[in-house]
């Protein structure tokens, strides 16, 4: 067999020394033979005639022998490959137009395909990544779907489940890493010691962390990736035992993670100890998750997601005994959830990306039905000829092989084009942000997808072939020579399948621009929502209080006030504050409020709110609106006096009939000493914190910076001048307040939210775009199968004109065709455009299932292009002279 | 002429193999090997010899590698391989159980039934 398959090669690579070589020997038998027949007597001209004679033919035999290489199927696949690109060259036309519909339509699905590959299909990069999970607390009837998980759950947990075989948490986090001078700003993760091998992997060198790195005392450690160690360590090898600064501690690397490490879309890039208080570890911090920390686990082989399920469901059951928050926890509908922590990750971009995986499979189906009838127009033209060949003796198998030699030529070349299309726009979707999707850092175009992708032209070009062949060899060849003489109306059967084509390409691309219509709809709901103050001129940006500067709450009240004083003199600010938790910025945590004198009335829960602390003169920075009372001021962190400000959804709940004005609540889940009770100043608008689609109403209570301080702040800046103006000033200031401190993540508001957006634009953006590539095919495609019908019908069209007709009533008899053909598949289009609303109900906001403007707009456009399309062959037709078509032939 | 035998189907490879096993040859060296060791019963037709060994090479029983010829000329000789070397005995070993058994069905004496 692979003697077999070398001799083949040599001959094919080797060709002309394979040619030549046969020559050579063939000659040389008949030289020897000669020269044998003149030794025995012959003359010299006689024996060299009658070798020859005796030899044979030489030219069968050199053809046998090239049959017995196996080179015969080569050869004839060469003459018809170069006598497809001959036919191509002929028509340059239908070449282009065909080349660039299978590159655009391959191409745009090989792009959505290289994401859903890397998002969905992938494994995540751990070994029997299909059994870790990912276990979070929900409290669904207070508000609260996803709160991580506690240091508690992980300490309760862990080794108690024996349907896990390790189990850890994390939690991300930003750090200032580097010596005073040169620092920056990373990402870093914390983990507890098994995090690592939960998920399976071990250091290349150094070690994890132990048990006893886990406490404060002792946590002075850290594990940094293979990027981080060639770049900042130039790949010491001795580099385990060194010092980075982190948050100005000093802290010993102690492992070195493998090349391409990468927990999940962080771009963490140092690993520290996950260290906690013993305190921290008790039940009454059970709750405590804030959707800060998170759990990942590892199933044991056999068992099950339903086995882990139960064993936590069960634990919790049995811990709830000494809870003293367990009544009201069960009254928030309080439970673990165990999921699989691929689907967990990528559970909110799915349903958006397999929707434009079928809106770009509709613009590869519209572009094969195109290309298909232009096919099928083009084989008409070839009937004759071919019927001819028939006729001479080219037997059904040849007409078969190069029709398919024919149309797999242009798919694959099409898709070769298609590939550099693909690689072009997976760049151009990491551009539009998709590398900021879950798992979005993996998105590649790689040889994989490349292989893909000339396979699928390939196998279209058999699809492709089908009609073409069908319509070759259906009729006989009798039928198909004298067809042609008589110049009569095209074969009903191949007209029907052709209008059968235009009708479905006009219903999909119907459906595709609906689609897209109903998302730019759903887009424009969702930017028409107001995110409850004025996001336009807030600059925004981060500040982690970091270093010894910084003990406790008054030490930061005092950075606080120093960086809002000197902000708000600068030239161009109208206003300066912080909150621990910015709106938009992905933070978005609730925790409980107590109200005095509220009762949980029967079948109520208690609710997650969310809480904000404020400086400075937030509210006015962000352009809140006062609905009753007044703002929280920078003086209210200075007294003793507590106060707060609640939000018109936190009031509507709370107060429904009366003023909350003067009301006193409690921070956290228990009613504490008066003195700790906050009384409410003022009532302002409600404002989106996670995203504009937010509908809930969650309610919010903002603190005094000094009662929740924290050392992670945003920083807002009402600017008049254009906001982004102002961000060397904010840098400049807190720098001088304290050098060693950076502002991270300088953005305007507006930028903020348009960012969050990216979810509803770059699905609707491409959406828009296949649609525009689907009517553009559309438009071909009538255009083709319309001038093709002109074109046919040239002698019925110039006798009807010669016995008396007007051009009018020819161009009405060619619009009549292309308005029947739009009718039906806009009829077929709009059910399909219904069907799709349905389907992406769960996607779309605020937008019906069946949306008349779109569905109107949509046939609309349809209509239109259709009616430009067809309007060229009408025209043509109608002013065609007579007596130039009945003398063609 | 007469003395001359047709040659059976699926006879002719079997007979280049054993030519070329005796020493390496050309294609006209083949024919004449042939014709010799025969003992001139066999006359192979000369049109059929090539692509017979282009088939066994491309199988893999032959080798061909250009050499001098006798007379300094260039020619393509033919070796056996090990593969060659194995159809060969096969070949040979199932012929002669043809041979013997066709030969005693052909000697049968009507007594002998």
């Amino acid at each position: 067999m692979l003697a077999r398959f070398r001799s083949l090669l040599c001959a094919l690579f080797w060709r002309q020394d394979f040619e030549a070589g046969m020559s050579d020997e063939l000659r040389f038998h008949i030289e020897r033979y000669a020269e044998d027949l003149v030794r025995s007597g012959m003359a010299q001209d006689e024996a060299r005639r009658r070798a020859r004679m005796e030899f044979g033919t030489l030219n069968s035999i050199q053809a046998d022998c090239r049959e017995a290489r196996g080179l015969n199927f080569f050869d004839e696949f060469g003459r018809e490959l170069r006598f497809a690109f001959r036919l191509l060259r002929k028509t340059p036309v239908f070449t282009v137009t065909a080349l660039l519909t299978i590159a655009v339509c391959l191409g745009a699905n090989l792009t959505i395909f290289a994401v859903i590959d890397s998002i969905l299909l992938r494994a995540l990069p751990f070994p029997d990544a299909d059994r870790l999970m990912t276990v979070f607390n929900t409290y669904p009837k207070a508000g609260v779907e996803r709160d991580g998980s506690s240091v508690t759950n992980y300490y309760e947990r862990r080794g108690h489940i024996p349907a896990l075989s390790s189990l850890s948490i994390y939690r991300f986090g930003t750090a200032i890493v580097g010596d005073a001078g040169s620092t920056e700003r990373e990402q870093i993760t914390q983990v507890s010691p098994e995090f690592f091998e939960t998920l399976g992997m071990t250091p290349a060198f150094g070690r994890v962390f132990k048990e006893a790195e886990t406490t404060f005392q002792a946590d002075a450690v850290a594990i940094i990736t293979d990027d981080y160690w060639r770049a900042r360590f130039n790949g010491d090898p001795h580099v385990i035992g060194r010092q980075i600064r982190v948050d100005s501690v000093p802290k010993t690397v102690v492992g070195v993670l493998p090349t391409g490490f990468r927990f999940l879309s962080s771009k963490s890039q140092l690993y520290l100890p996950l260290s906690s208080r013993l305190e921290q570890r008790g039940p009454r911090e059970r709750h405590s998750g804030g959707n800060v920390i998170q759990m990942i686990a590892r199933l044991k082989p056999g068992a099950t997601l339903a086995q882990a399920q139960s064993q936590i469901d069960a634990q919790n059951k049995s811990l709830e005994v000494d809870d003293p928050q367990a009544k009201m926890m069960a009254a928030a509908g309080f439970r673990s959830l165990v999921v699989p922590l691929h689907a967990d990750q990528v559970a909110a971009i799915r349903p958006i990306l397999l929707l434009l995986e079928a809106g770009v499979l509709t613009l590869l189906l519209i572009g094969m039905v195109n290309l298909a009838n232009l096919l099928l127009i083009r084989a008409n033209g070839r009937a004759k000829e071919l019927a001819v060949r028939q006729a001479l003796g080219a037997g059904k198998r040849y007409v078969l092989s190069e029709t398919l030699v024919e149309i797999t030529l242009v798919t694959v070349l099409g898709g070769i084009l298609g590939l550099a299309i693909a690689a072009g726009g997976t760049r151009l979707l990491l551009a539009l942000g998709a590398d900021r999707l879950p798992l979005g850092g993996a998105i590649v175009f790689d040889t994989r997808l490349a292989f893909i992708g000339v396979g699928a032209s390939f196998f279209m070009g058999l699809a492709l072939a089908i009609p073409v062949a069908w319509f070759h060899l259906r009729r006989s060849v009798s039928a198909a020579l004298q067809g042609g003489t008589r110049g009569a109306t095209s074969g009903r059967a191949a007209q029907n399948l052709r209008q059968g084509f235009v009708i479905a390409q006009v219903a999909l691309t119907f459906v595709l621009l609906a689609g897209a219509g109903l998302l730019g709809l759903s887009l424009r709901q969702v930017i028409s929502v107001s995110p409850g103050f004025q996001a336009d001129h807030v600059l925004t940006g981060q500040i982690s209080m970091i270093g010894n500067r910084y003990p406790n709450p008054a030490a930061g009240l005092g950075f606080v006030e120093r960086l809002v004083n000197s902000m708000s003199r600068q030239p161009g600010v109208r206003a300066a504050g912080v909150v621990d938790n910015l709106p938009f910025s992905g933070h978005s945590g609730k925790s409980a409020a107590t109200v005095v004198g509220h009762t949980l009335r029967p079948g109520e829960s208690p609710r997650g709110h969310y809480s904000y602390s404020v400086g400075g003169d937030y509210f006015h920075a962000m352009g809140f609106s006062l609905l009753a009372g007044r703002f929280l001021t920078a003086a209210d962190s200075r007294s003793v006096q507590r106060v707060c400000v609640v939000d018109e959804d936190f009031a509507r709940y709370y107060w429904p009939n009366t003023s909350p004005l003067g009301h006193r609540l409690f921070q956290g889940s228990e009613v504490g000493p008066d003195s700790e009770a906050y009384t409410v100043v003022g009532v302002v608008s409600s404002a989106k914190q996670a995203g504009l689609t937010e509908e809930a109403a969650q309610g919010a209570v903002y603190y005094p910076y000094i009662y929740r301080s924290t050392p992670n702040i945003f920083v807002a800046i009402r600017a008049s001048v254009r906001p982004e103006s102002l961000t060397l000033t904010l840098e400049r200031v807190v720098r001088q307040i304290d050098p060693d401190l950076a502002v991270n993540g300088v953005q305007s508001m507006d930028n903020r939210i348009a960012d969050s957006l990216i979810a509803r634009r770059s699905p609707a953006l491409l959406a828009g775009l296949f649609s525009a590539i689907a009517l553009l095919l559309t438009a071909i495609g009538t255009y083709g199968v319309l001038s093709y019908a002109v074109a046919q019908r040239r002698r019925e069209i110039a006798i009807r004109m010669a016995l008396g007709a007007r051009p009018n009533q020819i161009r009405a008899a060619f619009l009549n065709v292309a308005l029947r053909l739009f009718v039906s598949g806009a009829a077929i289009g709009g059910v399909g455009a219904w069907l799709t609303g349905r389907a992406m109900q769960s996607i779309l906001f605020h937008v019906p299932t069946f949306s008349i403007s779109v569905v109107g707009g949509t046939a609309v456009i349809m209509g239109l292009i259709s009616l430009l399309a067809c309007s060229l062959p009408a025209h043509n037709a109608a002013r065609l002279p007579p007596i130039n078509a009945l003398a063609d032939q | 002429m007469s003395k001359t035998a047709d040659l059976l189907p699926g006879t002719l490879d079997m007979l280049i193999l054993k030519a070329v096993s005796l020493e390496p040859l050309h294609g006209y060296g083949v024919l004449l090997r042939i014709r010799q060791i025969s003992g001139d019963a066999l006359d192979i037709p000369q049109g059929s010899l090539y692509p017979a060994l282009y088939r066994l090479e491309h199988q893999g029983l032959i080798a061909a590698e250009w050499g001098q010829s006798e007379n300094n000329r260039r020619a393509k000789y033919y070796t056996l391989t090990a593969a060659g070397r194995k159809r060969l005995r096969e070949e040979t070993a199932g012929w002669n159980r043809l041979v013997t058994a066709i030969a005693a069905a052909l000697n049968t004496a009507p007594e002998e039934m």
